[in-house]
């Protein structure tokens, strides 16, 4: 059965298990008509839900506390907001479709072990999220490609609708792992997790503030996951205009250097977001990535040597970006 | 007492009043290892061993299980901190998860340090985790 076919069954499932209604992040629920406006999206086999039925998020920004070094607070005493109408034992996964801005709403799954993936990850930099900017500082890029439901959960590749612009900070201190904990949670009990992942941006700007995460593991009643968090959107160092994108230095840090390729520029003009993706793609240190092992390191480590072919696979990009695929630094050549 | 912990990468131990994660090749593990012996866990913990009967003749269940495991028995600690309980640990035996996850408990002896010394180190490839590491220290002092 196709994941289409899959995500089809359980959308269906969860209305009915929902009795018609899905409560989406602090909004209110949707009546049962609004089941007719999800459409099928086939070029990413996952839903979408037409704009015009997705709640408007009340998330109150204002009530999140600065950030003060830790990657992500607590909201509501880590109290996930499912209820049990939402709770469902099939997997589906659904995405919201961009707005007038270019940007994602949020994303919203049962997850289970059928939606996880079985091989490796595809490219995604032909997807130029709303405020995305290829910029260095100290020979590292700000920002990733960030998924709102990881690629190790729901096996999404390039999906628009899944990927925002997310500093590296957030991808691999704030929500890698929330997601290699719920990853393994399901690995091992082979139970569902019900799983929003909800951006959150202020006014008109083109990059998130930060994500609102939310997980319930469903068999076990929350007795193995439950979070609430809000996850940063920030870079230490950094200072970072979330309207635009652009970012500059914090004055503290301001003697280095950076660069930015003003090609891939983000604008919000929607037309203009659609740069080429070889210019916003990162180049940089050529990896050698063990597919069996998840470790990764440089083409002179001695350990290549004695890899498998089959497991071997050459990769050119940040250290953090190797990390944000679930890749551990080798302890031989350290990378 | 012998004392048997998991941690992340950070040293968590777990986040929100819960296990940071979990395998059952590491519950096999700390079974077999302590066949011979007494297991103290606490009630939280004694839902891994619910469908493990061969765990069941030294499995020992409760609440206050690092208070009551005597020299050379083991405990197996998830949730609750470890420190106070320092001065009778002659023994750790650590399961690295090889993983990054959120945490809000932290396994807290100075471990690694200089009152530790690491006896043996293996790795394993786990049910749900490719790779689990499990190093024994011994307290110089204690032990």
């Amino acid at each position: 059965m196709n994941k289409f076919i899959k995500g089809l069954i359980g959308l269906c499932a969860a209305l009915l298990i929902g009795g018609g209604a899905m409560s989406m992040p602090g909004g209110e629920a949707e009546p049962e008509s609004s089941a007719a406006s999800y459409v099928e999206q086939s070029e990413t086999s996952s839903w979408s839900i037409a704009e015009s039925s997705w709640p408007a998020s009340s998330f109150d920004l204002a009530g999140i506390p600065a950030f003060s070094g830790n990657s992500f607070v607590a909201i509501n005493n880590n109290i996930p907001s499912f209820t049990d109408e939402e709770l469902s034992i099939v997997s589906f996964e659904v995405y919201s479709q961009l707005d007038a801005l270019g940007r994602c709403g949020p994303a919203y799954a049962c997850l289970g072990q059928d939606l996880m993936p079985t091989e490796e990850r595809d490219s995604i930099s032909e997807v130029t999220p709303s405020g995305w900017h290829s910029v260095e500082y100290d020979g590292a890029y700000l920002y990733n490609r960030c998924h709102l439901i990881g690629y190790q959960l729901s096996a999404e590749n390039a999906n628009e609708q899944n990927l925002i612009t997310g500093t590296r900070y957030l991808n691999v201190e704030g929500m890698l792992p929330f997601e290699n904990m719920v990853a393994d949670y399901i690995k091992e009990t082979g139970n569902h997790v019900m799983y929003r992942v909800a951006p959150i941006f202020e006014g008109n700007s083109l990059v998130a503030s930060g994500v609102h995460m939310e997980a319930l593991s469903v068999e076990d009643q929350g007795e193995g996951i439950a979070f609430n968090v809000y996850c940063y959107n920030v870079q230490p160092g950094v200072v970072i205009d979330y309207a635009t994108g652009e970012s500059t230095l914090s004055p503290e840090n301001s003697a280095s250097a950076s660069s930015e390729d003003t090609t891939a520029a983000a604008s919000a003009d929607p037309q203009a977001q659609a740069a080429p993706a070889s210019q916003a793609e990162p180049v940089g240190q050529t990896y050698i990535l063990n597919t069996n092992t998840h470790k990764f390191h440089y083409p002179s480590c001695s350990s290549v040597d004695q890899m498998n072919e089959s497991n071997k696979q050459e990769y050119t990009g940040s250290r953090d970006s190797v990390i944000a695929q679930g890749y551990e630094p080798c302890k031989r050549c350290n990378p | 007492m012998i004392l048997m912990v998991t941690v992340d990468d950070g040293y968590g131990m777990a986040f929100n009043q819960r296990r940071q994660s979990r395998d059952r090749a590491v519950t096999q593990r700390i079974a077999a290892l302590s066949a011979r012996s007494a297991l103290w866990v606490s009630p939280y913990s004694a839902a891994l061993f619910a469908d493990m009967p061969e765990a069941a003749p030294q499995l020992h269940v409760d609440a206050a299980f690092l208070s009551k495991a005597a020299p050379g028995e083991f405990a197996f600690a998830e949730n609750v901190s470890v420190r106070p309980y320092a001065p009778r640990i002659e023994r750790v035996i650590l399961f690295r998860w090889n993983r990054r996850y959120p945490g809000d408990l932290f396994l807290d002896l100075d471990l690694p340090g200089p009152a530790w010394k690491l006896t043996s180190a293996q790795d394993f490839t786990g049910f749900s985790h490719e790779k689990i590491s499990m190093e024994v220290y011994d307290h110089e002092q204690i032990h």
